[in-house]
């Protein structure tokens, strides 16, 4: 996000970025076997569906799958770091008064699975932006965004809506409102 | 009733739609998060974000602790709902939200249960459930909600 200093026009902001969207932005790499590996080892996730080929060969999907909620990240720029052409990262331009963000509801509805070679592409979009009191910060900044994803084959496989609480430090809070939260 | 718990399942077992009844609890499985958990979440989310692994950063921002990430946070909920639904069955909805934070040293609970069922069609029913997170210093700290696709006994 785009720390504003000074004064910062809510519905100047909201006016010009909500209803902003990216492009269709294709994933950095297929979905593939190592990502879905390193993200179940972080649960001590043993599912056979997303670790074993042989076993999801012979599953219904007839290969591995990705758990649903790492649809988001093949659709996405991937590992770390992420690449200069990232258009997702132009929804971190989105002006607000702090640059510290804390991301807080997540909502997705999962259509089809994703299977391991496919390469899936998003496309995400503002949809709301407003002001709301937290303890760290009195007039932090929420951005709302829904995330469409697709496959290969034009199929739609989830649509998301997240929604990031950007805030001050305390001393940019204490520089700006005159007192220190907390 | 509780159904079968999930720490060293294989996760193969099917679930039945017939079988779910309003009620049931998903005992799910722990974590303990010791500083391998916490390098293991930055390397499986690929969320570098300093608040998620830098104590100094973290506290600049005004945070008691580092806390643990969305990418870890949901993948830990969405095993509770995958363990429990067995092979056939489908996660269709998904959401959750980040009230409060799980920092080093938590010991963390992964839970849920069944709060309603319906028809589908011939071959399935859908079952709604609560699933959420605890540690010991807070309770509740990540509640969640999923509708999952479950077939039917033939």
């Amino acid at each position: 996000m785009v720390r504003v200093e000074g004064r910062y026009d809510i519905e100047a902001i909201r006016g010009e970025w909500i209803g902003r969207k990216t492009d269709l932005v294709p994933g950095r790499y297929p979905v593939e076997y190592d990502s879905i590996r390193r993200h179940c080892h972080m649960v001590e996730d043993t599912n056979p569906l997303f670790l074993d080929p042989e076993y999801g060969k012979a599953s219904e999907h007839g290969a591995v799958i990705a758990p649903p909620v790492m649809t988001r990240y093949f659709a996405g720029a991937g590992v770390w770091p992420p690449s200069a052409d990232n258009q997702v990262s132009m929804l971190l331009s989105v002006p607000t008064r702090g640059e510290r963000n804390i991301n807080l509801n997540t909502e997705w509805e999962y259509l089809l699975p994703a299977r391991v070679g496919d390469h899936l592409a998003s496309q995400t979009e503002v949809t709301d932006i407003y002001e709301k009191s937290i303890k760290l910060d009195p007039r932090s900044i929420w951005v709302v965004t829904e995330t469409r994803i697709t496959n290969q084959n034009g199929e739609l496989v989830a649509v998301g809506t997240n929604t990031l609480c950007t805030h001050r430090t305390p001393e940019q809070v204490e520089a700006e409102e005159g007192e220190r939260p907390l | 009733m509780t159904t079968r718990t999930s720490p060293n399942s294989i996760s193969t077992e099917q679930t039945y739609w017939d079988d779910v009844r309003e009620g049931d609890l998903i005992e799910g499985y722990d974590l303990t998060l010791d500083w391998t958990k916490m390098v293991e979440q930055v390397s499986g989310s690929q969320d570098f974000y300093p608040v998620h692994h830098d104590p100094e950063f973290a506290a600049e921002a005004g945070h008691p602790a580092i806390f643990y990430n969305t990418g870890w946070t949901q993948a830990a909920l969405c095993r509770v709902v995958t363990d429990w639904a067995g092979p056939a069955g489908w996660m269709s909805k998904f959401r959750f939200e980040m009230r409060r934070m799980n920092i080093p040293d938590d010991e963390v609970h992964a839970r849920g249960k069944v709060v309603g069922k319906s028809d589908l069609d011939d071959d399935h029913g859908l079952v709604d459930l609560e699933v959420w997170l605890e540690n010991d210093r807070l309770g509740v700290t990540t509640p969640g909600w999923a509708t999952v696709r479950l077939p039917r006994r033939k």
